[in-house]
């Protein structure tokens, strides 16, 4: 999601938080098994 | 199923809903969360916090992108205050109906509801202070799309303050292809 925002033009593209979004789920084991995590990302449009 | 979820947010889902998650896991302030109606936070369906990245000033222009029933959509609102608008996106119309009813029970009066998706927002160019979105843009599979639509509805200078899951590993072709990992 990062390279995306990046490739598209934004600046200052940085991931500030991680969450256990699966624990507790059905899909928890699949979450731990790949790291699948919930982030928040933050990113700046530039002036074109 | 985000259908379902707007009807029947206690049904069974592969994911957590509503405000107790929002509070407990995902760090929400949870007399804000009160503040809202049940009918809206118990559809909550994020991931993750994109209020946790900033705060959202006053006066601003908000677009939430898959607002869903419309708890990030009305902290937003309630944060840009009435000089400021906070518009949501969604395809699915009865997560609509929630957020405009939750708007209009919360007598907040600088809230809009837009049928549309990410890669289509119905939103002018360069109108924007701050897109939002939690959750959404995983499941979009034109992703740099989206992120076009984002990069053309903000001003210079705007800023994006999204929630999204993210792999931490490399996916064999195997996993890739096993449905039944990724669904519920």
């Amino acid at each position: 999601m990062i390279d995306v925002f990046t490739s598209a033009g934004f600046a200052n593209v940085v991931l500030t938080h991680r969450y256990d979004c699966f624990e507790g789920t059905t899909k928890q084991s699949t979450a731990r098994r790949y790291r699948v995590q919930g982030v928040n990302v933050s990113a700046i449009r530039h002036a074109m | 199923m985000y259908a379902r979820v707007a009807a029947a947010p206690d049904g069974s889902f592969h994911f957590h809903r509503g405000p107790g998650y929002a509070a407990a896991r995902l760090g929400y302030d949870e007399t804000e969360l009160a503040a809202l109606p049940l009918e809206v936070t118990s559809s909550f369906a994020g991931v993750a916090n994109p209020h946790a990245i900033g705060a959202i000033p006053a006066g601003a222009v908000v677009v939430d992108i898959g607002c869903g029933a419309g708890t990030d959509l009305l902290l937003a609102a309630r944060r840009v205050g009435s000089t400021g608008r906070a518009i949501g996106v969604d395809m699915t119309a009865a997560m609509r109906a929630r957020a405009i009813d939750g708007a209009i029970r919360c007598g907040l009066t600088n809230v809009e509801v837009r049928a549309g998706d990410a890669t289509h927002l119905p939103v002018d160019d360069a109108s924007v202070d701050v897109v939002i979105s939690n959750g959404v843009l995983n499941l979009v599979p034109e992703k740099e799309r989206a992120v076009a639509e984002i990069a053309r509805v903000l001003k210079a200078g705007g800023r994006v303050q999204l929630g999204d899951i993210v792999i931490g590993e490399v996916l064999s072709d195997e996993a890739l292809r096993d449905i039944d990992l990724w669904t519920g």
